[in-house]
């Protein structure tokens, strides 16, 4: 059975060739569009890693990424932020929250699949 | 007792006496004649005793009219005499005496009249000279005037107090807008700016006592830049950055602060503007050119997809051209404004401020705060105030939500930012805790700030946090600043000392003004401040339903009439206006159409005449005006009054007629714009300085004397 990735983002835009790309590179995906559903989607049945874009309505980003690490359960699951601020200060803010790599939009798809990739074989490593 | 009743009660006293000491001798005459010469007496008595009466009555009716010339001829002039000559010598030098009495007195009246044309003369004499003095001195002063007038920057000068000293006109424009009276569409309470006023009627109490602490901070610490700067909204919605400076005398003790304004509006709109712009199309760009580069580079990577993917991906890269372009079209035609975006910020030392942040925690939230000490070269952008209020405010919450009492401020630099970490044993903030906080106006110590607290942090470009550290014992809040490169070293303020002599163009005895507490009674009558008031009503029963129509008032500030610095309101009586009182006030109805109603007006006159004496002319009357008003209005003046009519019975017992005319004419003061409430109000603050000499040669000098001697005339008995 293939890695699951979560993929959340408010944009259908941007979540319909991103969930195609990690198809087409063997991987399940789940999408959510807000902070809300990312977290019912995950506690219901926690994905190896979430591709999340930080501006969400309500529950941001960051604050999914506080929940997700604060349930030791959830220790495994590895987090790549997407967003389109591209601040530094946000960077370092989702880096201190737990985030395990940082994206900034607009993205080449390769890095995309490429930092995917990297994070779930280091995730088997370290099983 | 008035000087007539005494004469009357003296002759018919003298009269009874009279009429004693016949009747006792008569009676000892009476028990010393043997019995024939008895019925002799008593039958003399008997057949003459109409002769008798008359002569009685003849003698003392004579008496009483030789008394009665006496005093019309000889008493009352003298004291009408020493009154008048009162006022010639005193304030009206052209003052001549016009008496009827006996040749003596008109011959005195001559005399005194003939002294007074040379002592006018004299006088007029010495005036001249004065003037010319003066003149020379005043041309100096114009030029300051006019200098401080056309500076580019508003100009406040306080005494250590807070009380103003000087401002000019653009400093008055900035923080209370043109002067006048309130708008009657929007009535808020008035903001006033005057000399002697506190400066805290125009400006947050906390700013300015925010500022001189830092200011005191940087005197110990003998920095270059000895200036404290902050933000503050002035009139009108203007945007105001304020620099506070200190004035230190020659010994270097703190006597007072200038406050430099200048207004930023306009540069913080466009600033802004760009700031909003950027970020739009930051944002807005990037999401919609991840979606064109993520569905064009499946397409070229994967050329065999199916072509419902294919369509899909194609709608994708469309719709994102055109979110593209709207995205530009708005950010280009964009007149959104966010003033909070781009707030300006001044260089703080990372050291200075956890020592400030710090210092308040412990005053206000009385806590315990450890501080592990930050780098060394660590600067800041911030606006100091805004910012420590943020963090005391996070602090207070804190305490609320973990109840720890001890923390930790710890200070370091993570590359181009500074991290300020407040740590405490426990938990983190849950973040959807922090995110309710970030969404309340930042409120400290009962003073609550406009911003709420993710807009100081935006103005920042901070980041706020919570999170555990590894061990779990221990939780912290971080805000992550970005670091200040370089300390500017550009424009900085440095120290001003008074020499030693008194400045020569502005006279600044309000340096030593008293503050108004209420042993004001001790004050003497020039060093107090004054609100002179009149009001125009429509009749003159205020129980019977008369109304309020207009208010009218000047200041007198160091025995001199502020004639800038008045308040003139008209006020909707919400009735008709009779007839008989236009003809007096010339008040129509349209011209109250539209002003506001009393309840209104009342608390903007209150802050007017806040610390001052009121003063009036027939204050029972306007004073009972105004408290027919308190309940509606809210508004309570518990000032205290003085009464121009009662001050002049004092000083001049002698005249019949304490009409404002009257008085006026006595005292040499025309009289312009009677019967509105600001042309009597102005004819009332003259009467007034005219009447506090007179009253110190009764020995009347302080305001307790005035207060208790104006309650001992005889017209303080009227009541409304």
């Amino acid at each position: 059975m293939g890695k699951k990735i979560l993929i959340v983002d408010d944009e259908p835009s941007i979540i319909v060739p991103l969930q195609f790309l990690m198809e087409q590179n063997g991987y399940d995906t789940m999408v959510a569009f807000s902070g809300e559903e990312a977290m019912e989607s995950i506690l219901a049945d926690p994905p190896d890693l979430i591709l999340l874009d930080i501006m969400l309505p309500i529950i941001d980003g960051f604050e999914v990424c506080q929940r997700v690490r604060e349930r030791s359960e959830l220790d495994h699951v590895r987090i790549i932020m997407i967003t389109a601020m591209g601040s530094e200060a946000n960077i370092a803010k989702g880096l201190a929250l737990g985030a395990d790599a940082y994206i900034t939009k607009p993205f080449s798809n390769a890095a995309v699949v490429e930092k995917v990739r990297e994070l779930l074989k280091q995730k088997d490593e370290t099983k | 007792m008035k000087r007539s009743n005494i004469f009357w009660l003296f002759a018919v006293a003298s009269a009874a006496f009279t009429v004693l000491v016949v009747a006792s001798l008569a009676f000892l005459f009476w028990q010393q004649l043997p019995p024939t010469e008895k019925d002799l007496v008593a039958r003399l008595a008997h057949d003459y005793i109409g002769y008798i009466f008359s002569a009685a009555v003849f003698l003392l009716a004579g008496l009483g009219f030789a008394l009665d010339w006496l005093f019309r001829l000889y008493i009352l002039p003298l004291d009408k005499l020493a009154e008048e000559t009162r006022l010639i010598h005193s304030v009206n030098p052209s003052h001549r005496i016009h008496l009827e009495g006996s040749r003596d007195i008109v011959r005195l009246v001559n005399i005194i009249n003939e002294s007074a044309d040379q002592y006018e003369y004299l006088n007029s004499q010495l005036n001249t000279e004065i003037e010319r003095a003066r003149a020379d001195a005043d041309e100096e002063k114009n030029i300051l005037a006019a200098v401080m007038a056309e500076l580019p920057e508003g100009v406040l000068i306080c005494n250590k107090d807070g009380r103003i000293l000087l401002y000019n006109k653009r400093a008055r424009r900035y923080l209370v807008g043109e002067i006048g009276s309130i708008e009657s569409s929007d009535v808020s309470p008035g903001r006033f700016i005057g000399l002697g006023r506190s400066v805290f009627g125009v400006i947050d109490k906390h700013l300015i006592v925010h500022a001189l602490d830092e200011i005191a901070r940087k005197l110990k610490s003998e920095d270059a830049d000895i200036a404290s700067y902050f933000v503050t909204m002035g009139a009108d919605q203007r945007l105001l950055r304020v620099e506070a400076v200190p004035l230190l005398d020659h010994r270097r003790q703190f006597t007072g602060f200038v406050l430099i304004f200048r207004d930023i509006t306009r540069q913080m709109e466009s600033g802004s503007r760009l700031n909003v712009l950027l970020r739009s199309l930051g944002r807005g760009t990037r999401a919609s050119l991840a979606s064109i580069r993520a569905a064009i580079e499946a397409i070229i990577e994967y050329p065999n997809m199916d072509s419902g993917k294919l369509q899909k991906f194609k709608e994708i890269i469309h719709s994102e051209t055109i979110t593209i372009g709207r995205i530009i079209d708005d950010a280009t035609s964009s007149h959104f404004i966010n003033l909070r975006s781009y707030w300006p910020l001044t260089q703080m030392s990372g050291r200075d401020m956890l020592a400030a942040t710090a210092r308040k925690a412990e005053e206000i939230l009385g806590i315990d705060i450890l501080t592990e000490a930050a780098d060394e070269d660590l600067w800041l952008k911030v606006d100091s105030y805004s910012i420590i209020s943020a963090l005391t405010f996070l602090q207070k919450q804190l305490i609320e939500v973990t109840g720890s009492h001890r923390l930790i401020y710890k200070m370091a630099r993570e590359g181009r930012f500074a991290c300020f970490d407040i740590i405490w044993e426990g938990k983190p903030v849950r973040p959807e805790t922090l995110r309710k906080w970030e969404e309340q106006p930042v409120a400290v110590d009962r003073q609550a700030l406009s911003s709420t607290l993710k807009e100081i942090i935006e103005q920042h470009a901070a980041e706020i946090w919570s999170h555990a550290y590894k061990d779990r014992q221990k939780a912290y809040l971080r805000l992550l600043f970005p670091v200040a490169e370089s300390v500017e070293n550009g424009r900085i303020r440095n120290l001003t000392i008074l020499p030693k002599s008194r400045p020569e163009f502005f006279d600044f005895d309000l340096f030593s003004q008293p503050g108004q507490r209420p042993e004001l009674d001790q004050h003497l009558l020039p060093e107090l401040t004054y609100t002179v008031f009149d009001t125009e009503t429509t009749g003159l029963d205020p129980q019977g339903g008369d109304e309020i129509l207009s208010i009218g008032a000047v200041r007198i500030v160091n025995n001199r009439i502020l004639r800038e610095e008045c308040f003139d309101q008209l006020v909707d009586p919400r009735r008709r206006i009779p007839e008989e009182s236009i003809r007096i006030h010339g008040i129509l109805p349209e011209m109250v159409t539209g002003q506001p109603p009393i309840e209104k007006a009342l608390p903007s006159f209150l802050q007017f005449s806040e610390d001052t004496i009121l003063v009036a002319h027939n204050a029972a009357f306007d004073m009972r005006m105004l408290q027919l008003k308190e309940e509606l209005s809210g508004v309570r003046f518990s000032n205290p009054v003085l009464d121009t009519m009662l001050l002049s019975a004092v000083v001049q017992p002698g005249q019949k007629d304490h009409d404002m005319e009257g008085i006026a004419a006595r005292l040499g003061i025309s009289i312009v714009g009677r019967h509105t409430a600001l042309g009597d109000a102005l004819v009332t603050a003259e009467i007034f300085l005219k009447l506090i000499p007179l009253l110190k040669k009764q020995g009347i000098a302080t305001l307790g004397q005035a207060r208790s001697a104006s309650r001992k005339t005889y017209y303080a008995r009227l009541k409304y």
